[in-house]
């Protein structure tokens, strides 16, 4: 990544927040485990993400007829790489009413693993800390699949699923 | 692993990552402000949580702002504590479900 990007990133409104792993994996397979709908559920409580992941194209993350997480538009896709996202948080009222804010995903091959960065910012200073605070469950629940094949099932990591408590 | 409990297993540390947790996003020259240390061993201590992981950095014009990542806190966590919170957990989200049940009871009275 060139500084220009990091700068990027960084400016426009709102605080930001910065979420990082290392997971031993490829690039595509990263890819492949954060576009996939089947596979995005299987870390992210339950969810899957429906999208046709090409830029400006809809995405949504939810439970069908359960309950809605996110929706939002693909600003950016550089797959294995990159992918730009807005986030409108769904799950209930009260983040409703914080708007849309901006979720970052990039990856950096190092070594035989990937740096995964996630920067979810453009939130609004007084932001529920619901907005960001899943990430880093999500994050090692990403990590345990892609490294072992198997779902995570510490508390609340698949609240949604019918599996998990 | 070794780095991260090596990186918590200092108070001045534990004091940056507690003034992050405050505030995200900080420079060195904020972080630094009335600890008792020269400039330099603020650094010398950040280099250590950035190395665990626990501290990342982003580059804003020439300033480098400092960011809590709470991921290995968190891998650490699923590593250990998962189990033991599992039942009452559950046993919670049971409770919060009776709860909102006769709530809706009562709404519709």
């Amino acid at each position: 990544m060139t500084d220009e990007q990091a700068y990027a990133v960084v400016g426009g409104r709102g605080t930001m927040t910065v979420f990082e792993i290392y997971i031993k994996t490829t690039p595509e397979r990263l890819w492949e485990a954060i576009t996939s709908e089947e596979m995005r559920a299987r870390y992210s409580f339950g969810a899957g993400t429906k999208s046709e992941w090409t830029e400006g194209s809809e995405y949504k993350s939810a439970v069908p007829g359960v309950i809605d997480i996110a929706s939002g538009k693909n600003l950016e896709v550089d797959p294995p790489r990159r992918l730009v996202q807005s986030f409108d948080a769904l799950w209930s009222e009260d983040v409703k009413r914080y708007g849309t804010t901006r979720v970052t995903w990039e990856i950096v091959p190092v070594g035989t693993s990937c740096q995964l960065r996630v920067t979810h910012d453009q939130l609004s200073d007084d932001a529920n800390s619901e907005l960001f605070g899943g990430w880093p469950m999500i994050l090692s629940g990403l990590k345990t699949l892609l490294e072992t094949g198997e779902d995570l099932d510490t508390p609340g990591s698949l609240r949604y699923s019918g599996v998990g408590g | 692993m070794d780095e991260v409990f090596k990186a918590l297993a200092d108070p001045t540390r534990r004091e940056l990552l507690d003034r992050l947790f405050e505030r995200d996003g900080q420079s060195l020259g904020a972080l630094e402000e009335g600890l008792p240390m020269s400039r330099f061993g603020v650094m010398k201590h950040l280099r250590v949580l950035e190395e665990a992981g626990l501290v990342t950095t982003r580059k804003r014009g020439r300033e480098k702002l400092h960011f809590l990542n709470p991921v290995p806190i968190r891998l650490i966590h699923d590593r250990w504590v998962g189990k033991y919170a599992q039942p009452w957990a559950s046993a919670l989200s049971e409770l919060k479900q009776d709860l909102e049940k006769s709530d809706e009871q009562e709404d519709q009275r």
